[in-house]
């Protein structure tokens, strides 16, 4: 068997954002191939194939579009969720900038799948280029009749983290301010325009046409049982090769860390492991070998999330990195539920001090108690991303919060090596192809 | 409800059993079990869940607390509220915590301290002290959303209730949440002022002090008022209302919730009119015209001689002209005074009124559930009968099919054919009337002038057979809140015709509004002597002879009959500044050999026989109930000449209305100036584009010899060949009008 990746397949050898190199490599098949089976026997395959959402939570793909009510006199929609906005997270970025077609070619089976004819793609306001390049290839399906009586919209957003959470999604595009609303009713009942609805995560959307062109048995068979496939891991923080690196779900992270991003940078010493973008719980040097796939994260005390993984290195002061996710969820948070709004505001306030070496000994307790008086109370998971950082970093750094407070200064002041410890503007340009075992 | 429909669950381990669909909420609620809310309100629509005050333990479900405001009964459920689960103990208090971190210490100089659910929530389930040690968010306060608004954004804690109230309960989209997070604030879109008919009621919603009323800000505390059940007297929906009394004078209105009338909302002018109680030209003694428009204060013996005198002097030539906003007594008590003492049978009314509508009698909240709802007439709902708005929007949002037919309706005609649209309704060959009598639940309102008080549509009503169907019904809607009580009173007040006077000798003006009616000036300008009772003395300069002080429906006992047909009761909230009327007429009916009680008790056993099929004045209840339907044999009304028609560029059909923001009582609260409409002549798209007319251009309109300059409002839901122009802005004209530019 050849060499192959699913999702970035291709991409290396050729343009693929235009249609006819897409084409070239066998592009739109798979959605013809989907076009001559019928909803049920696509639901299935889905289903058998086990693709789990590469937006974070990992619910079964097939599983979600099967709760679709085909029956229903309404329409039903297709919602691509490519709102990326996770601190760390630059995949769906990667695959609307190189595999456009990739991306539109699922939506077209997705549709099918779930008999809708209206797909909406909801793009992160920023991705200007990435929005221009996925317009484009849009209206060249379109004009080359490869829609159908399907229709794709993509819809930009307004710079609100939140509209990444799938209900603000639908609010926003509803054109109403981005606010999660409660559940049930899921969407799949009541969602866009309260008309059954299905969002997906860009990379799930964009596997769908190899589980279609290989069959879903085929595609099962990479990867773990538990989670098969293939996932685009985006590697930054203080590492030597960051970038996005396209590998089967279950790679250890001593793997994608020291083989595709090159070992920590500059020689230093592995602080943590933040595995699933900077709302997820911090893994410790010791956990290196966890494999990355949905389970085996959970069982380690984290979460997939957005197979974002993060290097920390030992100059970095975990504080500040505290800090610094505290703001931001305390910026994105939308307003709407009280544990959230009124809660990410006092951790920053409450960190802000501890950095500063003005804490007593109590504001960590304190920290800790306005942490669990958090988690689980809001409406939606904005409000827990916020929490995960700040308490696991106590948890397993505390002895670093005690220095701040015990020296009333921060050990590692200016020389903290947080600066690293970003998405670098042209990571996504940085990125190997990799081989999949068949 | 069969037993299936039943669902059990246990709350706090007391087994509950409730209809399936039930809120956790309503539940709880109903085994006397509560569970603390801020955001939760199910007159805004569905839950939001986002104050999250509510949270509980809920099995089966996931182990973190769940919000029962967005939960519904299910069967087996078991519920754990803060009384008997730590985790709902601990998440409840968390939520206190977080609302308070930045909430202001003022209690003690807020408004709504003593009545305030976060005060009470705190005391219950909060933490007994603060571990925020630092600064407060802090932001300009209180900034005035609107003159009658004033917010606090320091005290808000975000339920949006406000905002959920302004889009999807009065649909006027002006209130809005701002920025994002710990900035998200409360806001009205673009900073414009709070300009809609139903903002107050943001203040009765808003759970904490942010939105108070700028009338009622620093003028009483909760535990020294008293709330008075009673209801309003500005329209003929009879909202029900609590009147709030401070040291025996009026502070505030507040909705009292009738679910069958008003729903628990409330109008601007219901709340925030009642300061014409002290108005600056308030009569408080009785007056005598000295020279051209100076008043002479007189003792009440003195004026009580003086009407005796006018009245004799009349020798039964006196016209009694009633204004619609007398209670069923005082009504009455004047016409059996006028009726049996001065010996005259001669009255004018404020409008037409019939009680062919009896038979098709419905709750207003009927609305609300009704499939096809049909408006017939050329005025908005929301002028006349402002609630009755709100009922037909919250009937529109659950999927009533709402038809206006007239000149401002969805269905285009011209002004004035609403009698010959009725009977279109009422032909076979109409789509839209085989629609109304194919309905189980179709309602027909009449709104707009004309309709001879309801007849018009009662007939339709008739005709499609809804006498015999309980669920579709017509209302009428009246330009006055009491206007055919009034008239039904008068007739119950004497015997023999009404008789019309060549020469009158005595006009006896009633009410305020028709102290403000040309028609009746013109009366009284032929009249040998003009006597008025009213509340306001300048409309009365310089052509009312004798004026006696006339009282406020806050200063009543007494009996209203709203445009259901429901008689609801006024409670006396406020100690009138002079002796009411009821008193003083029974002194004076007296003199004439008339027997008249001095109380409305009195008066209302007196009348109930003839009105109310004797039901006693104490039946009537806090909240009352729609007396059965009666079955009218209907009479034909005469049919409505079609107004003629009027041409491409020709003279136009002036439509004068009365907007809900005017009258007597408007005219004199100054912070309700900023709702009065502007001085605007509204015209179609068409209209002004022939004439050349663009928005904001001063026009002149003239007819019959004189004109007015009025600025030029294209109002594109309007029907061509028609000019509307509110009444205090459209003078002397009358009929045909030529718009032009000036």
């Amino acid at each position: 068997m050849p060499a192959r990746s699913l999702l970035l397949a291709g991409a290396d050898e050729r343009d693929l954002t235009q249609l006819a190199e897409y084409r070239a490599i066998g592009g739109y098949e798979a959605a013809a191939k989907a076009a001559a089976m019928s909803s049920d026997e696509l639901l299935a395959e889905l289903s058998a194939a086990n693709l789990r959402g590469r937006g974070g939570a990992g619910f079964p793909m097939g599983r979600k579009a099967s709760l679709i009510d085909r029956a229903s006199r309404k329409p039903k929609y297709l919602v691509v969720n490519a709102d990326e906005s996770e601190p760390g997270a630059f995949k769906d970025r990667e695959v609307i900038a190189r595999v456009p077609h990739r991306l539109i070619e699922g939506c077209l089976i997705a549709a099918r799948a779930i008999e809708s004819t209206d797909v909406f793609i909801y793009i992160r306001g920023e991705y200007l280029a990435e929005y221009e390049v996925l317009e484009r290839a849009v209206d060249e399906a379109r004009a080359a009749g490869l829609f159908g009586d399907v229709d794709v919209v993509v819809h930009r957003g307004a710079g609100a983290y939140i509209c990444g959470e799938e209900t603000a999604l639908l609010d926003s595009l509803e054109g109403r301010r981005g606010q999660p609303r409660p559940r049930p009713p899921f969407p799949p009942i009541q969602g866009l325009y309260t008309a059954p609805t299905q969002i997906n995560n860009v990379c799930t959307i964009a596997t769908v046409p190899a589980i279609v062109s290989m069959g879903a048995a085929e595609f099962a068979k990479i990867g773990p049982e538990s989670a098969p496939g293939t996932a685009i891991f985006s590697v930054s923080g203080n590492v030597v090769r960051p970038g996005n690196y396209e590998l089967p779900l279950g790679t250890p992270i001593r793997t994608l860390l020291e083989e595709y991003g090159g070992g920590v940078a500059g020689g230093r010493k592995l602080k943590a492991l933040i595995p699933g973008g900077s709302s997820v719980p911090v893994l410790t040097p010791d956990q290196i070998d966890t494999p990355l796939d949905y389970d085996s994260i959970q069982k380690a005390g984290s979460f997939f999330g957005s197979a974002s993984l993060i290097v920390v290195d030992d100059r970095c002061c975990m504080v500040q990195l505290a800090l610094r996710a505290a703001k931001f969820y305390m910026h994105e948070s939308c307003g709407k539920c009280t544990p959230c709004r009124e809660g990410t505001r006092w951790l920053v306030q409450i960190l802000t001090r501890i950095e500063a070496g003005e804490a007593e000994l109590s504001d960590l307790d304190l920290l800790r108690s306005v942490c669990d008086r958090i988690l689980g109370r809001a409406l939606c998971a904005l409000a827990d991303f916020a929490v995960y950082p700040v308490s696991s970093y106590l948890t397993k750094y505390g002895d670093e919060f005690r220095a701040h407070v015990e020296r009333r200064a921060c050990p590692f002041g200016d020389a903290s090596s947080i600066a690293g410890i970003t998405a670098p503007i042209d990571q996504h340009l940085h990125y190997p192809t990799v081989e999949i075992p068949a | 409800m069969t037993a299936s429909e039943l669902v059990n669950l246990t709350i706090d381990g007391i087994p509950v059993q409730a209809p399936k669909g039930t809120g956790l909420v309503e539940a709880a609620a109903a085994a006397g079990i509560e569970i603390p809310v801020f955001c939760y309100e199910p007159r805004l629509g569905p839950p939001v869940g986002a104050c999250r005050m509510c949270l509980c333990e809920v099995k089966p479900g996931p182990p973190k607390p769940q919000a029962a405001c967005t939960l519904t009964v299910a069967e087996g459920m078991e519920v754990s509220t803060a009384l008997t689960s730590p985790l709902a103990m601990d998440a409840q208090n968390s939520t206190l915590e977080f609302l308070l971190l930045n909430h202001p210490l003022d209690c003690p100089v807020c408004d709504k301290g003593g009545e305030c659910p976060l005060q009470d929530l705190t005391f219950r389930f909060g933490p007994g002290v603060t571990r925020m040690a630092f600064d407060k968010r802090t932001y300009e306060k209180p900034i005035p959303i609107s003159p009658t608004i004033a917010l606090d954004r320091e005290r808000c804690i975000l339920c949006y209730r406000c905002t959920r109230f302004s889009e999807s309960v009065a649909e006027d989209g002006q209130l809005i949440a701002r920025n994002r997070g710990a900035q998200s604030t409360i806001a009205t879109f673009e900073d414009e002022p709070y300009r809609a008919a139903f903002s107050g009621n943001v203040i009765e919603l808003c759970p904490v002090g942010a939105l108070t009323s700028v009338q009622y800000r620093f003028e009483a505390r909760p535990w020294e008022i008293q709330n008075v059940p009673t209801v309003c007297g500005h329209c003929p929906v009879g909202c029900n209302v609590l009147a709030t009394t401070r040291e025996g004078k009026a502070k505030r209105i507040l909705s009292r919730n009738h679910p069958e009338v008003d729903g628990g909302w409330l109008c601007d002018k219901g709340r925030f009119a009642y300061t014409h109680l002290y108005a600056h030209d308030r009569v408080v003694d009785p007056l005598r015209k000295i020279g051209v428009r100076r008043f002479d204060e007189l003792s009440w013996d003195e004026a009580l001689d003086e009407l005796e005198r006018l009245a004799r002097a009349a020798d039964g030539r006196v016209l009694l002209a009633l204004s619609g906003s007398e209670t069923v007594e005082q009504a009455y008590a004047l016409s059996k005074l006028v009726r049996q003492g001065f010996g005259s049978n001669a009255a004018v009314f404020p409008e037409e009124a019939s009680s062919a509508l009896d038979a098709f009698r419905l709750p207003l909240s009927a609305i609300h559930d009704a499939q096809l709802v049909v408006v017939l007439g050329d005025e908005p709902v929301v002028e006349r009968a402002p609630v009755v708005d709100l009922w037909l929007k919250a009937a529109a949002r659950r999927g009533t099919e709402i038809v206006t037919v007239g000149a401002l309706g969805s269905v285009q005609r011209p002004a004035g054919t609403a009698a010959q649209t009725a009977r279109e309704l009422g032909d076979e060959s109409s789509e839209l009337g085989r629609r109304l009598a194919e309905a189980d639940r179709a309602i027909l309102i009449w709104s707009g002038p004309g309709g001879h008080g309801g007849v018009h549509v009662a007939e339709l009503a008739g005709r499609l057979g809804f006498a015999a169907k309980p669920g579709c019904g017509a209302f009428y809607l009246p330009a006055t809140p009491n206007g055919r009580a009034v008239a039904e009173a008068w007739a119950a007040a004497g015997k023999g015709d009404q008789t019309r006077l060549d020469h009158v000798g005595l006009l006896l003006v009633s009410g305020e509004e028709a102290a403000e009616s040309p028609r009746i000036r013109e009366l009284g300008a032929r009249a040998d002597a003009v006597a008025a009772i009213s509340m306001f003395a300048d409309p009365l300069r310089a052509w009312v002879d004798l004026v006696l002080p006339g009282t406020s429906y806050l200063e009543r006992d007494g009996t209203f009959v709203n445009l259901e047909g429901r008689p609801q009761r006024l409670r006396r909230a406020v100690i009138p500044p002079a002796p009411d009327e009821l008193a003083w007429i029974a002194k004076l009916a007296e003199r004439f050999d008339v027997e008249l009680a001095p109380y409305a008790t009195a008066v209302h056993a007196e009348l109930s026989p003839l009105l109310f099929e004797g039901a006693p004045f104490g039946a009537l209840g806090e909240r009352a109930e729609l007396p059965p339907r009666h079955p009218v044999a209907l009479p034909i009304a005469a049919p409505a000449p079609a107004p003629a028609a009027t041409e491409h560029g020709g003279p136009l059909r002036l439509l004068r209305y009365r907007p809900l923001f005017s009258g007597p009582a408007v005219e004199r609260v100054p912070e309700l100036a900023f709702q009065r409409p502007a001085p605007e002549i509204e015209l179609s798209t068409d209209d002004a584009r022939v004439r050349g007319i663009s928005p904001g251009d001063t026009v002149r309109v003239s007819s019959n010899g004189t004109s007015v300059e009025l600025r030029a409002r294209i109002e594109h839901d309007l029907v061509a060949g028609v000019a509307r122009a509110a009444e205090e802005f459209a003078g002397a004209l009358a009929g045909a009008v030529e718009v032009s530019r000036t």
